[in-house]
């Protein structure tokens, strides 16, 4: 199944968001639209995290946080071999946390081809 | 001295000749040095005594890690385990830490505990990197059979080293599900790992030598051993 | 904000502050040595007639660490406090300085004359990536959480950028933590007592084996350990000072301010931008300005942001806070002492506890008691504590009155 991930716009003023807030920043609106955030971004700051919270059976994750062309920012996991900040990478959605009964979908972002 | 009689000669493993370990020391935060050598089998009394203590802690699993390493040190003192070996780690010729285990085969290394006696400086993790570099580096064997006792270990040496499962294959300290160490990834790990230089300086090594009993231990307030 | 009425003085009367690390009994146990403590300084007798009007117990984990709702109900009932005014108080890490500042309102509106504020934490009974689990639960569910983003993980992005625009270097943040470490060792209620060695874990080839990334760039001895801890104090009216056995240390000024949930949204990813606004709130309701600061407990979670929040309290130009370090003025003797207890870096960090721990501080300095560790001739101390990843953020200044 293909799973995509969502800005929220405000039906009044246009500003982006995301995640979703119950109100806008810009203008105090609260109706909001669906658009899809997807694509190519700009990484702006990474690390690699040795110390995992319970959950995570692996010795470190990327990760990183990123800028769409659309000027949204978000954080998500980085699996890229050298990232570097400034790079331009795709992002992907995929699974990002393993739950009993319910797996988690985010942001995965990696190299672009 | 007791005669070796026939019988008890019957009874004892033979046993392979194994490249010693050469000492080494790695500086540790607080600048001072964790020095990491090989006992011999004539040290095995003295160093149970630094032990004996934990055996009764039940906080992170002390009591059976220490238990079973007083029976593994005793066997091999007693000539009843086949090519057994021990690493100790002092820091200022204070007993601070041990490893242990034995080769399988010529090829495959069975490792046994890791106990740290200090805590909060990671010295573990140091110990056991050593153990692994001992089996491979020195022994020159293909893989390492490890399993873990508490939650602690398994996050150390199974996430961390990304350790192959293989549950197939029975490791001697029973039927904790067995992981492997591979040459494989013991290079991919080694460097971030495995620390320490050699040789010990002479003077650092006579300290180590001194093999000191620790006085106080973490695991049990108020302990204080007598003089 | 401030209307024309004036508003009750309020100063701290009694300070309680068992040693952090691990303890061995309960949380209720652990908040009650506090709280005695903190009364016994005071000169409040336990019992009838002890005249607390209010408790105020701040702790982020009571409920979810260790299974334990309304806590300060329970320790009302276990001091005989009754029938004492309680509420318990969660601001994530930042609690124990909220709960201060509630006590401060209680008393400064004329609801109150005494409040005992007791912050307390104890999460040496989970593991550490239970832990770290446990403090993640404060950012954003699906936006950050849900993707094993943790604390130290912001902690990493946000050094990797501040290094990149000033130049602070993994060096300079390893002098911090030895900074404060080497404080600590003056301070009995610490919980490490060991002083890293700078080259050991900078410099020393085996400086990444013994001092290993945490969360790139920042080190194992950047990040603040898992502690036990509580600590306490009482806080009157400064018109009814005379029924305490210590002078009062006058709290002068508190300000707060939130920041965006999510990091990624902040629009200044480098700014901590509700330190800067708490810190100036504060000094506005002292009447002081950052020159006047003779001592600062900044929280220091991570070494990064003890540089950082140095730069936004107004004590050193942005990007400059590092600069402060090489040259020595944020220790004990310099320009302006930071994190005299050792921090949260040395001292520990019992998440309800900190905000409380770092008053206390400032309170044993303004009185003059810090011992080996004090800032000669101190007459005015700021604290900040920071809550989530800089999205709630307390500054008090606390200032000695003249004699």
């Amino acid at each position: 199944m293909d799973r995509e991930m969502v800005a929220y716009q405000c039906s009044r003023c246009g500003e982006l968001h995301h995640p979703l807030h119950y109100v806008c920043r810009k203008c105090g609106g609260r109706d909001f639209a669906e658009v899809p955030l997807r694509g190519e971004a700009t990484l702006l700051t990474w690390t690699k995290v040795y110390n995992l919270p319970e959950g995570y059976m692996k010795p470190f994750l990327g990760f990183g946080i990123v800028e769409f062309g659309n000027g949204l920012r978000v954080a998500g996991q980085l699996e890229v071999d050298q990232p570097e900040c400034g790079m331009k990478v795709r992002a992907k959605v995929d699974v990002v946390r393993e739950g009993i009964g319910q797996d988690y979908y985010g942001f995965i972002f990696i190299q672009k081809e | 001295m007791a005669v070796l009689d026939k019988m008890e000669a019957q009874l004892r493993p033979v046993e392979t000749p194994m490249v010693p370990y050469p000492a080494k020391y790695i500086t540790q935060a607080s600048g001072e040095k964790l020095v990491v050598h090989q006992l011999s089998r004539d040290d095995v009394p003295h160093l149970l005594k630094a032990i004996q203590p934990l055996t009764t802690v039940e906080k992170d699993f002390y009591d059976v890690v220490a238990c079973r390493v007083v029976s593994e040190l005793v066997g091999w003192l007693r000539y009843r385990v086949k090519d057994e070996y021990c690493l100790l780690g002092t820091v200022n010729g204070e007993i601070v830490g041990m490893v242990n285990g034995r080769m399988l085969t010529e090829k495959i290394g069975m490792s046994y505990h890791t106990l740290a006696i200090r805590q909060g400086l990671r010295l573990g993790a140091q110990l056991f990197a050593a153990k692994m570099e001992y089996h491979m580096d020195f022994l020159k064997q293909d893989e390492v059979w490890v399993v873990a006792e508490s939650p602690n270990g398994f996050k150390r040496w199974m996430i961390e080293y990304e350790l192959e499962p293989r549950f197939e294959q029975w490791h001697e300290l029973g039927g904790v599900p067995t992981y492997v160490l591979t040459r494989k990834l013991w290079e991919k790990h080694k460097a971030a790992k495995c620390g320490g230089r050699r040789p010990v300086p002479e003077e650092l090594m006579a300290v180590a030598k001194q093999m000191i009993l620790p006085s106080t231990y973490g695991q049990i307030p108020g302990y204080r051993r007598e003089a | 904000m401030r209307g024309e009425q004036r508003l009750r003085e309020v100063g701290i009367v009694g300070v309680g502050h068992p040693p952090f690390g691990k303890y061995e009994g309960s949380l209720m146990d652990m908040l009650c040595e506090a709280a005695v403590e903190a009364l016994d300084d005071a000169g409040v007798k336990t019992g009838a007639g002890h005249g607390v009007d209010q408790v105020l117990v701040s702790t982020m984990g009571g409920s979810q660490v260790n299974r334990q709702t309304g806590v300060a109900s329970a320790l009302v009932d276990s001091l005989n406090l009754r029938p004492a005014m309680a509420e318990t108080v969660e601001n994530g890490p930042a609690s124990g300085a909220s709960a201060v500042k509630l006590g401060y309102m209680a008393i400064a509106s004329g609801m109150c004359d005494v409040v005992l504020v007791v912050g307390g934490e104890r999460m040496r009974v989970l593991s550490g990536w239970e832990a770290t689990d446990f403090v993640a639960t404060m950012l954003h569910p699906e936006a950050e959480y849900a993707y094993g983003l943790t604390l130290p993980s912001f902690a990493g992005m946000f050094t990797r950028l501040i290094m990149a625009k000033y130049g602070v270097t993994e060096r300079d943040l390893a002098m911090v933590s030895v900074k404060n470490h080497e404080n600590a060792m003056f301070n009995p209620s610490a919980h490490i007592q060991l002083v890293p060695n700078l080259e050991a874990i900078t410099e020393d080839e085996d400086a990444l084996t013994i001092n290993p990334y945490v969360a790139e760039p920042l080190h194992l001895y950047d990040t603040c350990p898992v502690s036990d801890g509580a600590a306490a104090v009482v806080l009157c009216a400064l018109d009814v000072r005379e029924r305490f056995a210590r002078r009062p240390i006058k709290i002068a000024g508190i300000g707060q301010a939130t920041d965006t949930h999510v990091v990624a949204e902040r629009e200044v990813p480098t700014d901590l931008l509700a330190v800067r606004l708490a810190a100036k709130r504060a000094y506005a309701m002292a009447g002081l300005e950052p020159q006047d600061i003779d001592v600062a407990e900044l929280h220091d979670a991570f070494t990064i942001l003890e540089v950082v929040e140095s730069e936004e309290v107004g004590f050193f130009p942005r990007g400059e806070g590092h600069l402060a370090v090489r040259r020595g003025e944020t220790r004990i003797g310099g320009r302006i002492p930071i994190n005299t207890s050792g921090g949260l870096k040395a001292k520990g960090h019992p998440l309800g506890a900190t905000g409380v721990s770092q008053i206390i501080e400032l309170v044993k300095q303004l009185r003059g008691e810090a011992h080996g560790r004090q800032v000669k001739g101190a007459k005015a101390g700021l604290a900040v504590n920071f809550g989530g990843f800089g999205n709630n953020v307390v500054a008090t200044i606390l200032a000695g009155e003249e004699e």
